[in-house]
């Protein structure tokens, strides 16, 4: 491989790809396949070549015969279709041997990777205090990659004696070992490398390092020279440190901006007009680029970010009620009876649980403020528009959202475990092996959920008022997934019964969810089994369809709408929510407080 | 409620954008305002009103044209009163009409104009400010004389005040007329004073770019948008699946196989596609992820990148799917009235509806602006959507144009509209249209029935 990238030479902005789907190779040998993904991802290394052979493996059939039976079987056979597992997933991709991606991975290729960028290393650059973690955090959670540990950065000194330039050099140089490992023996894609990174001498060097490895780099900038937010950050974030116990917080704060100031006597901003970066000002009140405007992934950083605000506003989810045929999703039936009283009980909890968590903070000594204004979202399905009548009456803003449409059960529709499992045995086999990814003929994978709901995460971001989201299970899931980072594993077994309303309250680094039972519903309704068995796919079990696995309840779980045994998977229906989550970007938090000095 | 349709309530904004056009002439300004919009009254289709925002382009030049209509060089010159004059009063009606067709309820205006002095930048803030409706700058700043004068020949010489003018004389003119903008020309917050305003500035198209002081979605939308097109010339291809068998019986949605004709037609494919591309530059395949679209694109050489899109799976009928018209007719005949009423409103039962597609497509028209050669084997809705965001169809039209089944179009897109080549593949099909009411199997499109 002699794929060498100079570090100016900016991204190809490769066909483009997408969401859905990709091929990655050419040529119907293992060989030409092998060949022609190394070409296009410029592999550097003969062992992440040898890495994507063995994902190849299996995938690789001359047959050019058109006139299979299946979608599956026509893809399949397409001379260009390669797949590396049984798992027929339509080519989006398979499963990466790190199962850990969140819902908005959403444009991968069956490498794991984003279709038309390459291996990226995102370089975090800017001073301690400016909120680079803070972004790094929440960029991880939308493009579901990994940050490299940020050990060295701290060790990072323009004008340092020549024995701590080699400690420094040795740090470093793990630490970027971690990412080199990470894109290419864990399929990594897209690394984010957060340290202060001062100078534009040692930004050059490391670009110029990492474009030896094949690796194109994209320098992110937190500049911040607004006195009110540096202080504001520091405060938020650095003084839960142990070192300024005690002190005042605004004393602290200032006590904390002087050592950095010491620390890093120089900072350059970003000025090299050689490399591709983004400089984001004042907490996003300014964005500049430079050379980087036909990066596709630099496009979506700057549009999430420009969604994204520290604000703290309340996201509420919750479940639509009871249709008169739950059992369908082409009916689209209104509510039942129950279901309309389900939603007059819940809109009642809600509105008063706002008011209490007013007087609350109002007892505690805060400021008496007015509620936040709340806007409520529905899909455009029958029950959840019904679900919101409540809301409307009482004159709250409720919008419609088509994206936000339950997931569709495809062919499943209305049929039973025992059913599905005659007809379609082969799905039901590749369903086991990935319920996420998997895709029923004719319904949406959990994938292609999180793809279509991707504007409304966006908007999500950017919604100013408290949000009430009212929806299906299935979208809860993923929505729940993307604001509180679960892995996509977890995703198809997220459980949301319909007499909890979930509340997800944004702090710096981490979303908090509680759940607020509500109370005098009729128990039957209640379960959220009843998603998985009657509304999204009508078998018989919770984990059918939009549940993970199979399982084999009994048949009498249809009738009373009780929750139903979990049988193969019981961690699923029958562990209680957690009263508090607390997202996993808390190590980052820990991680943060442990560099401190 | 209507259930059935979702005309309102989808797309309900509460903000009113203007889109304010910042730049020297020939620096691909209107190429900008143009992809949202096309001049004037003209019902367009770009992107925003495709989303159902509701968009209007004010273009001054436009105001100014009714009162010169082939002004030289001179008319520009600042020292020329009268010119001015006229410029100001041509800005005037411009900001008024804007105005009247925001109370009207419109929600994103786009004011293209030079804008180039500070004083004309802060009346235009001043002014829509006081009407509660939110400013948006967005500049595009080039200092490179070849691409200036490049971008001169392309784009500015087919604009009306040059028409039938002798080429090289209109360039030299045209530029001339730059020189006379130049003077007094200011860049968006160059001296700094302008921080608050909310911008995009592009520089040298695009190789550097500041975003400043966003503030709600839309306006991030806006701005997404624009940083995905490129104004490098590229084409689309759009190709509906060979004929089905679903086809042949007259029959809605379903996941059918090819008929003989549909397989002859996926085998013909690859050589349209070469004589149309005209050379040996390979382009991406997107499909959607049933049989008929990836069998039809099987047979595309291998060096072409294949993807499959859900989003460009076939509108959803619900309950209708694998029906026959007839059958639809008979089993749900209000619905079958309510489709042909409105069949963009129209949402099948537990379906989609023209306008639910048209929401599902925008991430794959995103893709498709920021992408290079594009060839896209859909389905019949899908089509219609795709086309009519590209020639600015109208929702009332976009939903009963004729597809004709094996027939290979060629979509340019150019600053003054898009340009449409077709290359048919002379290998019989069925026709799929329908006209309103009529629950015929097979039927031949009207005389005045709009074609892709």
């Amino acid at each position: 491989m002699s794929d060498k990238v100079s570090a100016s030479e900016s991204p190809q902005p490769s066909p483009a790809q997408p969401t859905a789907t990709c091929m990655a190779s050419s040529g119907t040998a293992e060989g030409d396949a092998s060949r022609a993904h190394s070409r296009r991802y410029g592999t550097g290394d003969s062992h992440s070549y040898l890495h994507r052979q063995v994902h190849f493996g299996d995938i690789c059939t001359e047959s050019t015969n058109a006139d299979g039976n299946s979608t599956a079987e026509i893809a399949a056979n397409a001379p260009r279709y390669r797949r590396k597992s049984s798992t027929f997933i339509d080519g989006i991709h398979d499963v990466t041997a790190d199962s850990d991606m969140a819902p908005a991975q959403l444009y991968s290729t069956m490498s794991g990777r984003l279709f038309h960028s390459g291996r990226i290393a995102i370089v975090m650059v800017g001073l301690p205090a400016r909120g680079k973690t803070h972004i790094c955090v929440s960029m991880a959670r939308y493009l579901q990659c990994r940050r490299g540990r940020r050990r060295a950065g701290r060790l990072l000194f323009p004008n340092a004696s020549p024995a701590s330039v080699m400690l420094r050099q040795k740090i470093l140089k793990k630490c970027r070992e971690d990412i080199y490992a990470w894109l290419n023996h864990d399929n990594g894609q897209v690394a984010i490398y957060d340290a202060v990174n001062p100078t534009a001498s040692g930004r050059l060097s490391l670009a110029k390092e990492f474009a030896k490895h094949d690796v194109q780099t994209l320098f992110l900038e937190s500049y911040v020279d607004d006195e009110n937010l540096l202080r504001e950050n520091a405060r938020n974030v650095k003084i839960n440190s142990p070192d300024f116990e005690g002190m005042d917080p605004d004393e602290a704060a200032k006590l904390y901006l002087r050592r950095i100031e010491m620390k890093i006597p120089i900072f350059e901003t970003m000025t090299e007009n050689e490399l591709n970066y983004i400089k984001m000002i004042n907490a996003g009140s300014k964005f500049f680029y430079n050379n980087v405007s036909f990066n596709y992934l630099s496009h979506r950083i700057v549009f999430y970010l420009t969604n994204t605000h520290i604000k703290s506003r309340t996201t509420f989810f919750v479940r639509a009620g009871v249709a008169t045929e739950e059992e369908s999703f082409k009916a689209d039936a209104p509510l039942s009876e129950e279901g309309h009283s389900y939603a007059r009980i819940m809109c009642d909890t809600i509105l008063s649980h706002r008011e209490q968590e007013r007087e609350f903070l109002k007892e505690q000594g805060g400021p008496d403020v007015p509620l936040r204004p709340l806007s409520v979202w529905t899909s455009t399905r029958m029950r959840t528009l019904q679900t919101a009548e409540p809301f409307t009456e009482r004159g709250y803003k409720v919008r419609q959202r088509s994206q936000m449409a339950q997931i569709n059960p495809g062919v499943c529709e209305k049929l039973s475990e025992r059913a599905i499992r005659r007809l379609y045995p082969d799905e039901v086999e590749k369903h086991e092996l990935d319920p996420y990814h998997h895709r029923y003929p004719r319904a949406e994978s959990y994938h292609d959920l999180a793809v279509r709901l991707e504007p409304i995460i966006l908007e999500l971001e950017r919604e100013q008022n408290d949000l009430l989201i009212i929806a299906h299970e299935s979208v809860l899931r993923v929505l729940y997934a993307y604001l509180m980072h679960c892995s996509t594993t977890a995703i198809p077994t997220l459980k949301f019964p319909r007499n909890e309303i979930i509340e997800i309250i944004p702090a710096a680094y981490q979303n908090e969810a509680k759940r607020i039972l509500i109370p005098g519903l009729d128990p039957r309704i209640v379960p959220s089994s009843p998603e998985g068995v009657r509304i999204s796919v009508p078998g018989e079990s919770p984990a059918l369809f939009p549940g993970g696995g199979l399982s084999s309840p009994p048949e009498t779980a249809l009738e009373g709408l009780t929750i139903s045994p979990a049988g193969s998977a019981p961690s699923l229906v029958t562990s209680p929510p957690p009263q508090k989550i607390v997202s996993t970007s808390k190590e980052a938090v820990e991680d943060k407080l442990l560099d401190q000095d | 409620m209507a259930p059935r349709a979702n005309g309102i309530g989808v797309q309900v904004e509460d903000t009113k954008i203007c889109v304010v056009m910042v730049g020297l002439p020939a620096r691909g300004k209107s190429f900008i305002a143009q992809k949202e919009l096309t001049p004037t009254r003209s019902p367009a289709q770009r992107y925003l009103q495709w989303l159902s925002i509701d968009a209007q382009t004010f273009n001054v030049g436009n105001y100014r044209r009714t009162e010169a209509p082939h002004p030289s060089a001179d008319f520009f010159d600042l020292g020329n009163a009268e010119g001015e004059k006229r410029r100001r009063a041509a800005a005037e009606a411009a900001m008024h009409d804007m105005l009247d067709w925001f109370r009207q309820g419109g929600v994103i205006g786009i004011l293209d104009a030079t804008n180039s002095t500070k004083e004309r930048r802060k009346w235009v803030l001043d002014t829509c400010t006081k009407e509660g409706i939110e400013v948006l700058f967005v500049e595009s700043k080039c200092d490179d004389e070849s691409m200036i004068m490049a971008n001169i020949r392309d784009v500015k010489l087919t604009s009306p005040d040059y028409a039938g003018q002798d080429p090289e004389q209109a360039a030299q003119d045209f530029r001339a007329r730059i020189k006379n903008y130049e003077k007094v020309y200011k860049s968006l917050d160059e001296d700094g004073d302008e921080n608050d305003y909310t911008y995009l500035k592009i520089m040298d198209v695009g190789s550097q770019v500041i975003i400043n002081r966003i503030r709600d979605y839309l306006q991030s939308r806006v701005v997404y948008y624009l940083m995905n097109l490129h104004i490098r010339p590229r084409s689309v291809w759009l190709s509906r699946h060979g004929e089905s068998l679903y086809n042949l019986d007259g029959r809605i949605g379903g996941d059918a196989d090819l008929s003989t004709r549909g397989h002859q037609y996926a085998q013909k494919l690859p050589e349209l596609v070469r004589d149309s591309v005209g050379e040996d530059r390979p382009l991406t395949v997107w499909t959607s992820t049933l049989k008929r679209t990836i069998s039809t694109a099987r047979f595309l050489p291998e060096n072409y990148n294949q993807l499959q899109w859900k989003a460009l799976d076939e509108l959803d009928a619900g309950v209708c799917d694998g029906m026959t018209y007839q059958e639809i007719k008979d089993v749900y005949p209000e619905d079958f009235v309510q489709r042909d009423e409105d069949k963009y409103n129209y949402r099948y039962r537990g379906g989609e509806s023209y306008r639910d597609v048209v929401i599902r497509l925008e991430p794959i028209i995103m893709e498709l602006e920021r992408s290079e050669d594009i060839i896209i084997v859909t389905h019949q809705a899908i089509l219609r959507c795709i086309y009519a965001y590209f020639m600015k169809k109208d929702q009332s039209a976009s939903p009963w144009m004729n597809v004709p089944l094996h027939t290979l179009i060629k979509l340019t897109p150019r600053a003054y509209g898009t340009e449409e080549q077709r290359f048919s593949a002379d290998i019989p099909a069925v026709s799929t249209w329908r006209g309103k009411g009529s629950t015929a199997k097979h039927e031949n499109p009207m005389a005045d029935t709009t074609s892709i």
